[in-house]
């Protein structure tokens, strides 16, 4: 571990606290490890657990003892220092905590093994003994899908869902105008909301399509509905597609959100699913925010 | 002339060998004999550009990217959507050709990409480390007055920035389309490029550069999109084909931003 400078100090101590402030106190219930929680959640998830998946522990000790879980889209420094601050030290994230898809602790030989980012998130989770777990694909795989559901809920249209369908949702008649402001309002979106389609166009039919989605699934979808909300998709491929749908006479919209954002839903979802599973320990969702700003 | 003339010259002036493998730059519709009378350049042939330019007798149209939304222009992915048989109706009406150039462009030196991005940007050669290394050392300023400079030069309504506003950045490194370079590298302070997934990808700057605020690095990431970040050199290359093809009219005919925010 290199010397840490100051801020990177700070960042480490998480406003000088040393100790977890919400601990809760040791009862009567046998401690929980990190790897049992892991192997609870793999017996409880309904889907058949993969050979070869990205759902993992990534960092930290899976013998530690579960004082609480923070579940979140991305697990940033700040999302850890919110979960050390609950006195959770087992944190769930949808997204790779170290920046790349092998989401290894140790930097690619492209970065520099100083590297001050992964110095200090490395020093914060020995610091605090955090655990990381990822959960992405087998959460995906649950029916109903909590992706769907709770992109749904973070917009507000839970009471819309269309029949048995959470991707599909009926809404009153709205302009794409109105209605993209709606959403950028209510996901709390910064600068990450970018929308396609003439603001006049009026919508009721929509489809959500949370995360990552390929142009397959935006042609198999676009034609039935009036509006897809996604997270984020290729600029060449669904963007060109909606574009030339819309110039081609389709009253359609488009609005991209971003991916994480997108996501954080379902790991709202997520805490409650796992106090359920794990009653005795405290389960928290703790956003990591829109990433995106936009100068005026 | 024909397309096929046209391309004979641009395979010969390039500079580069021209790949025969490349899937990416081929005839997306029409073909080497269609009659050519004026060359419209740009980065998308969306329906919208195949009308303007179309109408105008631009009838060969050179995209920098794709014509059927994927990287392959694979027809058989769309060829039952609505929308994909009312853009090659659109194509047989105004009797054009459509002849993608992508990795020739990227080939070439220097790359017109960058150089229309650094022009649309405001980003002055005389501040890059070496020509065509990408790397500006420009002027102090703040991430957030840089963010906002950018907007204004290029018009990009939906640009999309991470890191934090008030960091004093110098060091800029310019990316083009879906070519972002990463953000890590002690030497670069702010990248500024098209588009990139945003998380689970070979590297997730978006994370990185939140981190990085709180870290104490100096980071900072300006996504144009992938348009606005591509387009500005479909001028460069329109100036470079009318300089061989004096017999045409050549014109960039510009796709624009596609979104708006609300």
């Amino acid at each position: 571990m290199t010397d840490l400078s100051r801020r990177q100090f700070a960042a480490v101590t998480v406003g000088g606290m040393a100790a977890p402030l919400l601990a809760r106190p040791a009862d009567a219930q046998a401690p929980v490890t990190a790897a049992e929680v892991f192997e609870r959640i793999k017996a409880g998830i309904g889907v058949e657990w993969k050979a070869d998946t990205v759902d993992a522990i990534k960092a930290g000790d899976p013998a530690t003892r579960v004082t609480g879980i923070v579940t979140t889209a991305m697990a940033t420094i700040t999302v850890l220092q919110q979960a050390i601050k609950l006195g959770a030290n087992l944190v769930v994230s949808c997204e790779p905590t170290f920046y790349a898809r092998n989401d290894s602790r140790t930097p690619p030989a492209t970065v520099e093994s100083s590297d001050p980012v992964y110095t200090v998130k490395n020093a914060l989770v020995d610091k605090h003994g955090l655990v990381i777990l990822r959960l992405n694909e087998h959460w995906k795989r649950r029916q109903p899908n909590p992706f769907t559901t709770g992109f749904g809920a973070s917009l507000g249209w839970a009471t819309r869902q269309a029949a048995s369908d959470p991707s599909r949702y009926e809404l009153p008649a709205t302009s794409l105008k109105a209605l993209a402001g709606a959403i950028a309002r209510s996901l709390g979106s910064r600068g990450g909301v970018r929308v396609i389609g003439d603001p006049s166009t009026s919508v009721k039919a929509a489809a959500l399509l949370p995360g990552s989605t390929p142009i397959g699934t935006m042609l198999d979808t676009l034609p039935g509905v009036d509006l897809v909300v996604a997270g984020e998709v290729r600029e060449w491929e669904s963007v060109e597609y909606a574009r030339d749908a819309v110039f081609a006479g389709e009253r359609k919209g488009l609005v991209l959100v971003g991916r994480v954002v997108s996501e954080e839903g379902a790991m709202r979802e997520c805490a409650t699913w796992l106090s359920g599973l794990v009653p005795d320990l405290e389960v928290r969702h703790v956003p990591a925010g829109d990433p995106y700003w936009r100068p005026a | 002339m024909t397309a096929g003339e046209v391309l004979a010259r641009i395979k010969q002036q390039l500079g580069v060998p021209w790949r025969e493998q490349t899937y990416r730059d081929t005839f997306k519709f029409g073909g080497p004999d269609t009659v050519v009378t004026g060359i419209a350049t740009t980065a998308f042939a969306s329906m919208e550009v195949i009308e303007r330019a179309g109408s105008r007798g631009l009838n060969l149209i050179i995209p920098h990217e794709v014509t059927y939304w994927n990287d392959r222009d694979d027809t058989s992915a769309v060829e039952r959507d609505a929308t994909y048989a009312r853009k090659v109706e659109l194509m047989k009406k105004h009797n054009v050709a459509v002849f993608r150039i992508h990795d020739h462009m990227h080939a070439q030196r220097p790359d017109f990409t960058f150089v229309g991005s650094a022009r649309a940007i405001g980003l002055d050669s005389k501040h890059e480390t070496a020509p065509g290394s990408h790397r500006f050392v420009i002027p102090e300023t703040t991430l957030g007055a840089l963010a906002a400079r950018v907007k204004t030069h290029t018009g990009a309504r939906a640009l999309r920035v991470v890191g934090d506003p008030s960091v004093k950045v110098t060091r800029v490194l310019l990316g083009v389309g879906y070519a972002t370079p990463p953000t890590p590298a002690p030497d670069v302070e702010v990248v500024i490029s098209g588009e990139q997934q945003e998380a689970d990808s070979s590297f997730d700057s978006p994370e990185y550069v939140l981190d990085a605020m709180v870290a104490g690095a100096t980071k900072g990431w300006i996504m144009l999109g992938h348009t606005i970040s591509e387009e500005a050199g479909m001028l460069e290359m329109a100036q470079w084909i009318k300089g061989f093809v004096p017999e045409l009219p050549v014109e960039l005919v510009k796709a624009g931003e596609p979104f708006w925010v609300p």
